[in-house]
Order: C-alpha cells, then sequence, then structure tokens
C-alpha cells in the first residue's frame, strides 16, 4: 500500500538530479556574477530595474562604447588582465525571503560557480544570503542595501558601496542648514517611515542625527507598508504642522501619500522621500505632477550630454525604456567596482579578489555615481560613499545640494499640484 | 463520511490498519532507507539544502495535519506557532548569548501557551469562522512583533554566524540539518500513527464527519480539539525552532507571515490531508517544483515561476480534485484500491 | 474638531471601499462555501482591464466600469464551468487549492503582461476634491462609496425579492432539493460566480481611480476584505456593507488616535471578541 511513497522518494530523488540548469554555453574564460535580486513579489520592479542596470554595467565592460573611457574598464574590451575575459551574469530571483535568498545563493556558488555575487535589494534577504557567501568564501558586493547590520559583522567577504543611514542623515541635516542660510529657515520636522527593517531603521538614525543637530523632531510617524489607506498619517502631519516632512516610504506607499496629499490640500514646505518610493521610476510616471518640487536623496545625475552619465543613461534607456534611477544605478556602480577589483586581481582566485576589492581606492572621477570615491573600511563599508539632494522638476530629478554639485537653483517651496 | 464513530468499525479499522502496517513494513524499511541515503545519492551542497527543507516542510505540514487533516479544523493561523519556536532560539541567543537549543523547548512550551489560549475563542466557531479567526489572531501577532524591540520589531533577530558549541545547532553543509530533520520527523510520524489508532484518532476523525453529531454521540469535541492543537502546535513550534538554526534569521514576516501559513496548508492538500504520508508526498514534490521552478525560470523576472507553479496546482485541482495521494489510489495502484479504499474516505 | 470630523468622513469613504471590495466575496464563499483567495486578484484584473479601456478607447468611468465588470462577468463564468464546478465535488481542500492556484496564475499573469511597475489611471472625471466647508472629500471614493451602496443594495434585492435570487439561494440551501423543484443548479452557480467576479470589477475600476495600479495590489486588499466578509456574516450581503463601514471608521479612528501601525490590530482583535460573542458574524446566520 505504501510503495508509492518510496517510489515518489525515489522519483524526487531523481528529478532533483536531473534539474539542475544547464551549465552556461559561453565563453569558457568568461567570469561568472550572480545577480540576486526580488524579481518578483511587491518589490519586483525595483529589483528588474536593478537587474537591467547591473546587465548595462556588464555591456559596459564586455563592448566598447564611446565616451566612457573615463571609468574603469570603459573601454569595453573585458578584464584585460584576465585576457580580456567577458563578464557573463546569471541572474535569481529571491522573491524577498531570506530562505531562498540562502537556497539561491548556495545554487550560484555551487552549481553554477559564480565568482562573486551582488545583491540583494531588501536588507533582511542580505542579511540572511550573505551568510551563505561568507561561509563559502566566495566575495559578496551590496549594491544598496542600506540596514547598518550587514557590515561589522566581522565578514571578510562583504563588500559594500552604497551610503547608509547616517549617509542619508547627515544629507538631510547640511541640506537644511543651507536651506536656513538661503532665507528659509527649517525648524521643525516630521519623520513618517514604514515600518518594516529599512524604514524602522533609516527613519530612527534621521531622527537620531536631526535631534543632536538642534532640529525639532515634532513627530516619527510609522507605518505599515503597502497599507490601503494613509490619511491618518497625512491628518496627523496636518495637526502638527512641521516645515519639514521626511518620508521613508516604498513606491506604493510614496504614491499614496501624494495623491492623498491633493486629496486633503495638504502643502508642507519641504518635502522630502528618502530615495526607494520617491526614486521608482513609477513615482514620476504615476503621481509626478502631484509632486513637484518634492526633494529626494540621490547619488545619480544624468548629467550633460556627451558626459560618461549622459551616456550610460542613453544605454539604459534603450534597454528598458526608462531613465536610470539611483537604486538601480547604486547597484550598477557595486558591479562595477567589483568587475574593477577581479581585473585587478588578475584572476578569479576569491582570496585574490577579497584583497583587490580590500584595496579598492577609485577617485569620484572614476565613478558613475556621485560618491567621493570607493576606499573600504575594515567591515567593509565605503567610507568614501554619499549622496546629494535631488529636486522634482517636470519628470526630472535634478540635482540641487551640494551647491558644488547642483544644476540648478532650489524651487521654494515645494509646489505640488497645478491648482 | 458519515460512519458514526461507533466501537464496531473502529476496531476493525484499526485491525486493517495494525494487519496493514505489518505488510507494509518491508514498504516502511525502503522509505526509511532511501531517506538515509538520499544525500549520499544526490551531491552537491544545494540539493542537500533542498533535501533539508523538504523534511522541513514536511515536518511543519504534518504537524499542521493533526489539527487541520484529521480534525478537520483548518488553521490558517499556525504561523504564530512556527514563530513563537523561531524566536525563542534566536531570543535566548540575543539576549543572554545562550545556546540557540535551548530556545528550542521554551519555543514549544511558548508555543503550547499560545494555543490554550487561543483555543478557547476559537473553538466555539465553525468551519470558515474558525479559518478566519485564525488569520485575525496570527496578524495581530505579527504586528505586535513587528514593533516590539525586545524581539527585534521590524529589524529581525539573528542566530550566531558560527558555532561555539554543538549546542549552538549552526552547521556549515545542509546534510547535519538533513537527518536532524529527519530524526525529528520519524518522532512526528511516530507520534501521529499512535495518535490515528489511539481513541484521540477516532474522535478526531468523528469530530471532523459532524462535530454535532459526534457530540452528540459524546465525543467531548472540544476538549479532543484542544488535545489536537497543542499537539499540533508544538510541532509547528519545533519547525520553526529548526528553521530559524537553519538559516540564522528571523523577521516578521518570515517568522510570522500569513505565507507560513498558507503554505502548510498547501503542502498538505496537495499530498492528502488527514493521512499519515500525505504531508510527507505534499513536501516532496512542492518543494524541489518551487526550488527548481525558480532556479530554472526566476532570473528571467517575467514571474513564469509563479504561471507555472500556479498552473501546476490549478490543473492538478481541476483533473484529480483528491490531490496527489487520490492520483496514486485512482490510476497508478488500482490493485491496491480494495484496501485502500477506507483510506481515501478519509481523505474526503 | 474638524480634524475628528475629517477623520470619521475619511473611515466612512474607506469604509464603502472595504465594502465594495467585499461584496463579490461574500456571495460566492456565502452562497457556495468557497473560498475564494483569487478575489483580490479578480479585482486587479478590473484595475488593469479599466486601465486598458483609458488607454486605448478613452473611456469614461460609466463605461471603463461596464467593460470591466461585463469582461469579468464572462471570466467568472468560465472560472466556474473550467475549474470550480469539478473542484466543488471534490474535498474542502481542493477548493482552497484552486483557488490558490487561480490566484497565483492570475497575479503573475498580470505581472508577465505588464511588468512589475506600478501605474494609475491617466486623469479622468474623477480625480477632483468636493470641499465641504473645511472637510475635504474626494469625488473618485464619493463615487465608489455611492455604487458601493447601490451595488449592495442591487445584490441584496436580487437575491431576496427575485425569482432568480431565490433559485440561487435555493441551490445555496439544497443542491438536490433544488434539482428536484427543476432549478438547473450549475446555472445558477455559474451565475453566482458572473455575479461576483462582475463585482470584482467594478470595485477594480472604481478604485483604480483613486489607487495605484500593480499586479500585487489585490494582495495587499484581500486579508481585509476576508475579515470584512466574515465579520459581516457569510453570504450576508448587507452584512458586509455594516462591517465594511466598521473596519473602514475603526481603522481611520485607531490610525490616527493610536498609530498608523496599531491600526489593524484593533480591527482583528474586535473581530476575534465579536466572533467570540457572536460565532456567526455580525449578520450571518446560526450555523
Amino acid at each position: 500500500m505504501r510503495t508509492w511513497l518510496a517510489v515518489a522518494a525515489v522519483v524526487g530523488v531523481i528529478a532533483l538530479a536531473v534539474s539542475g540548469p544547464m551549465p552556461g554555453l559561453g565563453a569558457p574564460a568568461a567570469v561568472k556574477i550572480g545577480v540576486l535580486m526580488p524579481l518578483s513579489g511587491n518589490s519586483g520592479a525595483a529589483g528588474q530595474a536593478s537587474k537591467a542596470a547591473i546587465e548595462v554595467g556588464a555591456q559596459i565592460v564586455n563592448e566598447p562604447h564611446a565616451g566612457l573611457s573615463s571609468l574603469p574598464l570603459g573601454e569595453g574590451h573585458g578584464l584585460p588582465k584576465l585576457g580580456g575575459a567577458k563578464i557573463d551574469l546569471i541572474a535569481a530571483d529571491h522573491q524577498g525571503n531570506p530562505s531562498l535568498g540562502q537556497s539561491e545563493a548556495l545554487r550560484l556558488i555551487t552549481q553554477e560557480h559564480v565568482t562573486a555575487l551582488i545583491g540583494a535589494y531588501q536588507s533582511s534577504v542580505t542579511f540572511a544570503a550573505t551568510t551563505v557567501a561568507e561561509r563559502n568564501g566566495v566575495p559578496w558586493m551590496v549594491g544598496d542595501s542600506s540596514s547598518s547590520n550587514i557590515t561589522g559583522r566581522g565578514f571578510k567577504w562583504v563588500f559594500r558601496t552604497t551610503p547608509i543611514g547616517p549617509d542619508f542623515a547627515a544629507a538631510y541635516s547640511g541640506f537644511f542648514k543651507d536651506l536656513g542660510a538661503m532665507g528659509h529657515p527649517v525648524k521643525t520636522v516630521a519623520i513618517v517611515n514604514e515600518n518594516t527593517e529599512y524604514g524602522t531603521s533609516v527613519g530612527g538614525v534621521i531622527k537620531e542625527r536631526l535631534t543632536a543637530d538642534r532640529y525639532d523632531v515634532v513627530a516619527q510617524i510609522p507605518y505599515a507598508a503597502n497599507g490601503t489607506d494613509v490619511s491618518a498619517q497625512v491628518l496627523q502631519l496636518k495637526e502638527k504642522n512641521p516645515d519639514a516632512v521626511i518620508f521613508v516610504s516604498y513606491t506604493s506607499d510614496s504614491i499614496l501619500f501624494m495623491k492623498t496629499f491633493k486629496n486633503l490640500s495638504y502643502k508642507p514646505r519641504v518635502v522630502i522621500g528618502d530615495d526607494s518610493g520617491f526614486s521608482d521610476p513609477s513615482f514620476v510616471t504615476t503621481v509626478g505632477t502631484l509632486a513637484q518640487g518634492a526633494i529626494n536623496r540621490s547619488a545619480w545625475s544624468v548629467g550633460k550630454p556627451g558626459s560618461a552619465t549622459y551616456v550610460i543613461n542613453q544605454l539604459y534607456k534603450a534597454k528598458t525604456g526608462r531613465d536610470l534611477d539611483d537604486t538601480s544605478g547604486r547597484n550598477m556602480q557595486g558591479f562595477l567596482v567589483l568587475a574593477d577589483a577581479i581585473n585587478r586581481a588578475g584572476s578569479t582566485n576569491p582570496e585574490a579578489i577579497r584583497a583587490a576589492l580590500a584595496a579598492t581606492n577609485l577617485t569620484a572621477k572614476q565613478l558613475m555615481m556621485g560618491y567621493k570615491g570607493v576606499r573600504f573600511d575594515k567591515t567593509g563599508q565605503n567610507l568614501l560613499a554619499y549622496t546629494y539632494v535631488t529636486q522634482l522638476s517636470g519628470t526630472e530629478w535634478v540635482t540641487v545640494w551640494p551647491k558644488s554639485a547642483a544644476q540648478t537653483k532650489l524651487a521654494w517651496p515645494f509646489q505640488g499640484w497645478q491648482p | 463520511m458519515t460512519r458514526p464513530a461507533g466501537a464496531g468499525p473502529a476496531s476493525r479499522d484499526a485491525l486493517a490498519h495494525a494487519v496493514g502496517l505489518r505488510r507494509s513494513g518491508w514498504r516502511w524499511t525502503i522509505l526509511a532507507a532511501a531517506a538515509l541515503a538520499a544525500p549520499l545519492l544526490l551531491q552537491g551542497a544545494f540539493y542537500h539544502r533542498v533535501l533539508a527543507l523538504v523534511v522541513l516542510a514536511a515536518i511543519s505540514a504534518s504537524a499542521w495535519n493533526i489539527l487541520g487533516g484529521y480534525a478537520g479544523q483548518i488553521s490558517f493561523g499556525h504561523a504564530m506557532f512556527f514563530g513563537a519556536g523561531a524566536y525563542m532560539p534566536a531570543f535566548v541567543y540575543t539576549h543572554w548569548h545562550a545556546a540557540p537549543a535551548l530556545g528550542l523547548p521554551l519555543g514549544v512550551a511558548l508555543s503550547l501557551a499560545i494555543a490554550a489560549v487561543v483555543g478557547v475563542p476559537t473553538f466555539r466557531l465553525q468551519g470558515h469562522y474558525f479559518s478566519m479567526a485564525t488569520i485575525a489572531v496570527a496578524e495581530l501577532i505579527r504586528i505586535l512583533v513587528s514593533n516590539w524591540p525586545l524581539l527585534g520589531a521590524a529589524v529581525g533577530l539573528q542566530g550566531p554566524a558560527t558555532a561555539r558549541t554543538v549546542w549552538d545547532l549552526t552547521f556549515r553543509g545542509s546534510v547535519t540539518y538533513y537527518y536532524l530533520f529527519l530524526a525529528v520527523l520519524a518522532v512526528l510520524l511516530g507520534v501521529t500513527a499512535w495518535m490515528e489508532r489511539s481513541r484521540m484518532g477516532y474522535y478526531l476523525r468523528a469530530i471532523r464527519a459532524g462535530e454535532r453529531a459526534a457530540r452528540s454521540l459524546g465525543v467531548p469535541a472540544r476538549r479532543y480539539k484542544l488535545h489536537a492543537l497543542m499537539l499540533s502546535a508544538a510541532f509547528t513550534a519545533v519547525a520553526g525552532s529548526l528553521y530559524v538554526v537553519m538559516i540564522g534569521f528571523i523577521d516578521p514576516d518570515s517568522g510570522l507571515g500569513i505565507l507560513i501559513s498558507v503554505e502548510m496548508v498547501i503542502v498538505t492538500a496537495l499530498g492528502g490531508a488527514g493521512t499519515l504520508f500525505g504531508p510527507l508526498l505534499g513536501a516532496a514534490i512542492l518543494i524541489p517544483l518551487q526550488q527548481t521552478a525558480n532556479a530554472l525560470f526566476g532570473g528571467g523576472g517575467t514571474g513564469f515561476t509563479y504561471i507555472f507553479y500556479g498552473g501546476v496546482i490549478v490543473l492538478l485541482c481541476r483533473f484529480e480534485p483528491g490531490g496527489l495521494l487520490a492520483i496514486w489510489h485512482d490510476r497508478v495502484a488500482p490493485a491496491f484500491r480494495r484496501r485502500s479504499a477506507s483510506a481515501v474516505r478519509h481523505a474526503a | 474638531m474638524i480634524t475628528a470630523v475629517q477623520v470619521l468622513v475619511g473611515g466612512l469613504l474607506l469604509g464603502a471601499v472595504y465594502a465594495l471590495f467585499s461584496s463579490g466575496l461574500t456571495l460566492i464563499w456565502g452562497m457556495m462555501n468557497v473560498v475564494n483567495f483569487a478575489h483580490g486578484d479578480f479585482v486587479m484584473a478590473g484595475m488593469y482591464l479599466a486601465f486598458l479601456a483609458v488607454v486605448w478607447l478613452h473611456a469614461g468611468p460609466a463605461l471603463f466600469t461596464l467593460i470591466a465588470a461585463a469582461l469579468l462577468f464572462l471570466f467568472g463564468v468560465g472560472v466556474y464551468y473550467a475549474l470550480i464546478r469539478r473542484v466543488m465535488r471534490g474535498p474542502i481542500f481542493a477548493q482552497l487549492l484552486s483557488t490558490f492556484g487561480l490566484a497565483l496564475l492570475l497575479r503573475y499573469t498580470a505581472f508577465w503582461i505588464f511588468s512589475a511597475n506600478f501605474v494609475t489611471l491617466p486623469t479622468t472625471a474623477l480625480t477632483g476634491t468636493l470641499r465641504v466647508g473645511p472637510i475635504f472629500v474626494g469625488a473618485a471614493q464619493l463615487v465608489a462609496g455611492g455604487v458601493a451602496l447601490l451595488l449592495t443594495a442591487g445584490m441584496h434585492r436580487l437575491l431576496t425579492g427575485t425569482a432568480l435570487g431565490s433559485q440561487i439561494l435555493a441551490v445555496a440551501e439544497d443542491r438536490q432539493a433544488a434539482m428536484l423543484m427543476g432549478i438547473r443548479p450549475d446555472r445558477m452557480q455559474a451565475l453566482a460566480w458572473g455575479l461576483a467576479a462582475a463585482a470584482a470589477g467594478v470595485a477594480g475600476a472604481l478604485i483604480a481611480t483613486f489607487y495605484y495600479i500593480s499586479p500585487t495590489v489585490g494582495e495587499s486588499l484581500a486579508i481585509i476584505a476576508f475579515v470584512v466578509v466574515a465579520f459581516g456574516g457569510f453570504g450576508s450581503v448587507p452584512g458586509a456593507m455594516v462591517a465594511g463601514i466598521l473596519v473602514g471608521l475603526i481603522e481611520a479612528t485607531s490610525a490616527f488616535y493610536i498609530g498608523p501601525v496599531y491600526k489593524d490590530v484593533v480591527v482583528y482583535a474586535l473581530f476575534v471578541a465579536i466572533l467570540w460573542v457572536r460565532p456567526q458574524g455580525l449578520m450571518g446566520e446560526r450555523v
């Protein structure tokens, strides 16, 4: 009666054995890099945009393009120190699930034999999946997860190029200070953050920093992400009436906030979106007309025609039909730093790559993002990570702070929608 | 199944069962041997991990099956027990630097306490009302934990990155986990098989067939439902503890999210609810299906993983509503049909 | 004081949306004892249909709502004949499993066709804000609330005041007996599925006028709809309306006065408490 179970077990085992994906048939010299992103589920849009950006990054390394020679490997001849080897990307979907993130990282390492990994958007997945890389001794580049816990666990194999919470908070504080100097004093601030790891930790760090810098944080309003209604948060803001509001929100909520602002006719003088939701290209296409003058942090700026960033944006646009956004850009930058380190290592030996990553010393001119450079500390965090402040004007985010990088003058105050 | 839970048919069933068990002893042996040998036959760290995850899913689904399958009380809130088990090892490690293994009994105790408290109001409810109430309680707990700094709030808690002693249950490869999980599964199956043939098993099946009728025949329904819930909750908590020592990280979504509960239901339903082996079969098919579908199609980013996964489930239900077990009974093993007819009736 | 009124008005409108969203669910859940996990994804389909109708046909709100309702009616009937009719003969687990599979199938087919990106309806006639003294009322929400009332009343009238409704109820009550009375149960149940899906289509089209559209949007609305339907009592159309508005009011007030993260805690706690007292929901019949 129970033979079936034995048979099922055998069939299952066989199915597992034959089900492994076919090994890539590319050039034997290609260096494989695993890209681990949420390609489905609630963060699917952001994950797919980041994957596309990393693919453009690989295109930049593998094929020559005019105007990119300022970047390391920008000549487009593959990895010269590895005999011109091309980079082969292998993407995997973790669906925002930490356990699946570990499974996929393990599969990429042991089945696909990737040389290094990049990912994974949600901090929770990055946190869990990097332990797999650490145990297997494979370098992992964190392009954009900002949880401070990711580095600082004593891991040898995890490096992170992106700015993190304290960097963002420093940018907002500096921005407010300069606003005061321009005759637009900001005294009271409210922080509205979604209550998963991202919003909680970034919201907390911003509050700490602004309080230390003597701004009056009149409210911190946490809320559950992907909610059906945000009127209560907006009404609370209306009641507290702060000079500036900072949102740490994912896309769906950012869209609802702007719609609700209009519905309840609420216009604070400064509206800041902490990247994420505001940087999602969908934000501008859906509620751009309601959010004119909104402020965002971003280390990405398209730049003037002919510049390397302009060329990169053209490449990305040709691939996806959209402009590059900050989140995807930070992933592309992480990838380019990783590729440069593999090239300098001169081999796919993990220890050599790790040493090369640790010795990374790139200046601002060699980067496509607006970091001050890339140099890792002992924990693997980029010491020179930095972010600009941008403002929505029409359908473009333009850099307005710091003065040295500003493309246009700040429009004051937040206009929102056309009456 | 409208058969009254009288003593006559019951003892006849038990007799048939005992005979069946003895006769199928060699099949047990083959199954156990296959399970023990699987990691040797399937080399590779990724396969070992998938094997371990299959056994883990089989544990939580079998635990769910005690209440959902045998007693017919369909809970969509078992994540609360899974979470209780998953949070305790990380909690004792984070706050007391104690070995995560210590968290397992604490998690089971916590889970039993939750079951006792939750059972009182929810067991008044029938059918879908019970299901919805369990969702509500589980979501309530998830939201409270997401905002409770002691439990890491939204950020979650972590286990040790490298083992200090063996009691940290932190192993490099998945094979150790696989055998550990297998041992737990064997205990769980033993307990379930014993329960199946004890008075409790018959009472639960009578409750599933019709609670009012069972009660009028003198079955203390509320008490036995509570016993089933507690047994189910305890093993679900064990599954949670095993999950966290393997993954090394827990947050509200991965420990208490509604998808955790849904997966237990799906795995059990796919294999065949209310049977000893249904959850095992469901886990053995579904987990490799999930992992390979994701490995094959996930990287494309078109959502094809889920189209495939959803499509397989829909087709299965369309053509064989009784679950995989029914396919076996109806199509693959007609020779066994006569003897296994009673098992199919149980599944219905 | 003004703020309190604004909070209550917001709660009422939100509640009307919940009622609108839940009306189709209660019909098939209560009438046929089938838990439709795909209900949220039916609503999502309604949203995308409305979106396509606006983009391709430049349809106005009335037209795109009708289009979404009509197409989803056909889809609901199709799903019944292709899947549900068969599945209902199996154990309850097959029903759970099949609608769960259907949900995944719908959600990720949309993901495949429309990509994961968020969209909103292009500006239509319904984007304005009405101002009553110091109180703001979104025109789109107001219309959705009004339609929710009409839909609920219409469905209730159909079920309790027409021969067709009696036939649907008869099949729900006792399939065998209904057959002996000369009613064709398959037709009635297919009709119930069609109506439920059409109601989901109307809900989707109207919610799309003030909400965002994405393949996973149904998920975030679905759990609350399940709670609303159980709260009101399975199969009770007016119950879903009352419970929807109640949940909306509780959410809005607790989000404002206690904090947005705790609003669902209040809803769920109250839900469990009410079921403790009334195990059949607010307006359901005793089981």
